[in-house]
């Protein structure tokens, strides 16, 4: 436990002294929800309507960017088997690079939703439900693209590839996040989303366990 | 049933699996085409009896390429992975098939070929994650590495089929039930429908075996090929 803590503070410390990643995704974020904003006019109500699918498309692809660093420092400096010659279990290595994905991707999530309820007019009055809806969704989606990751970092042209595989799997957590999302904003009762974050749960909690058992197997021979 | 050695040509298994399947597909035609035509869809329910076996393959060949990625992981015999490779591949062809006898259908019951309802969708998210699994494993030129990218996929990928296949219940959508309930065991179909159906699943799965074990072999020469 100990172990995927520091080294998902030691990729933390290292992201955000470079700063360079996370600044481009977030610009990359806003420059995408301004071109939905004007592609979708300047009505209110479209904009109303597109908001939770723009919302997380853009979350989607933000991540996606994201993921790729999460090795990709590993490989540049050649430590991936550094980590690897380490002694016991080798699941610790998915679930610290897990959780520094989460660490980065919850504070800018919840500030791409700030945005987006800026620029597309998702109501923020139940901010509670939405930000579980937020951490399941993004929870899911760091799942499946951390261990993408790791099986493609060694790999040339993983940057192609990475959103090609992802894309496939994620899809039923995109499509749940966005019911939750659409339910939260049209106002229907929590009765009527709870469903949709009972997926989630189970998704998340299927794709965690696949991924941490399925990753040293993986990565060793 | 599935494994092969490493012969230059197909066994007697593969044959007979072939031939059979190939010899009872006429049969399973006519009966198709003698079935009695449904109260509400007509003569149009004839698409069922290749539609529903086309899926079931796939479904089927998804699940065999779940486990042998599975075994391939667990241990690292070259056998495996290339029974689950070619299991993937009929099972993408015959999935490809299901989505167009299923468009085939639904032009003339829903007025369109392609709606954006849960089955449909999910099933064209799953083709798109075996069509994912031919791109990574064209991509990585390492066989070993190449061979656990796969099984990953082949796993991870696999999470997908019962959410498509529990869609049209969960969602109740636009697309029909399953006729065989395989969740409670119930069956809502007319006896001489279910026969004819029943014997094209017998044919397809007959039909599927022996493709896969086909491929398997054609997978284990062009090894040998590529090692040597």
């Amino acid at each position: 436990m100990r172990r995927v803590w520091l080294l998902a503070l030691r990729d933390l410390r290292l992201e955000v002294r470079d700063r360079a990643g996370v600044l481009s995704v977030l610009a990359f974020f806003g420059v995408m929800l301004f071109v939905m904003a004007l592609a979708l006019g300047p009505e209110e109500a479209p904009l109303r309507r597109a908001a939770p699918g723009v919302l997380w498309v853009a979350l989607a692809f933000m991540s996606t960017l994201l993921a790729t660093r999460a090795f990709a420092l590993e490989v540049e400096e050649n430590t991936l088997d550094d980590l690897l010659l380490t002694p016991g279990g080798k699941e610790w290595v998915y679930l610290g690079k897990l959780l520094f994905q989460l660490l980065l991707l919850l504070p800018l999530s919840a500030l791409a939703l700030l945005l987006s309820a800026g620029l597309f007019y998702l109501p923020l009055a139940r901010a509670p439900a939405l930000l579980l809806t937020l951490a399941l969704g993004v929870l899911g989606y760091a799942s499946v693209a951390t261990f993408y990751a790791g099986l493609l970092a060694r790999l040339r042209g993983r940057e192609v590839l990475l959103p090609l595989l992802l894309f496939s799997l994620v899809v039923p957590v995109v499509l749940a996040s966005v019911r939750a999302t659409v339910g939260l904003a049209e106002g229907l009762p929590l009765e009527e989303v709870a469903p949709w974050w009972q997926l989630l749960l189970v998704f998340d909690l299927v794709y965690i366990t696949a991924s941490a058992l399925l990753f040293p197997l993986v990565l060793e021979g | 049933m599935l494994k092969t050695q490493t012969p230059s040509r197909p066994d007697a298994l593969t044959w007979v699996f072939l031939g059979l399947g190939l010899l009872l597909l006429p049969l399973g035609l006519y009966l198709a085409l003698a079935a009695p035509p449904d109260v509400n869809q007509g003569y149009l329910v004839r698409i069922m009896y290749l539609h529903v076996p086309t899926a079931w393959v796939g479904y089927l060949a998804f699940f065999v390429t779940f486990l042998y990625s599975l075994l391939y992981l667990f241990r690292q015999d070259p056998r495996h992975d290339r029974v689950a490779l070619a299991s993937a591949e009929i099972g993408l062809v015959f999935m490809g098939l299901a989505l167009v006898t299923g468009m085939l259908w639904a032009r003339p019951t829903w007025g369109v070929y392609w709606t954006w309802e849960p089955r449909l969708t999910t099933t064209a998210i799953l083709f798109a994650v075996y069509l994912g699994y031919f791109l990574l494993r064209g991509a990585i030129e390492d066989p070993e590495l190449r061979r656990k990218a796969a099984a990953a996929v082949g796993v991870l990928g696999f999470l997908n089929v019962p959410i498509s296949y529990m869609s049209v219940k969960w969602w109740r959508s636009l697309h029909q039930t399953q006729s065989i309930d395989l969740t409670t065991g119930r069956i809502h179909m007319d006896p001489a429908m279910l026969q004819a159906l029943l014997f094209n699943l017998l044919v397809f799965t007959l039909l599927y075996l022996g493709f896969t074990r086909f491929r398997a072999m054609v997978a284990a020469l062009e090894e040998a090929k590529e090692e040597a």
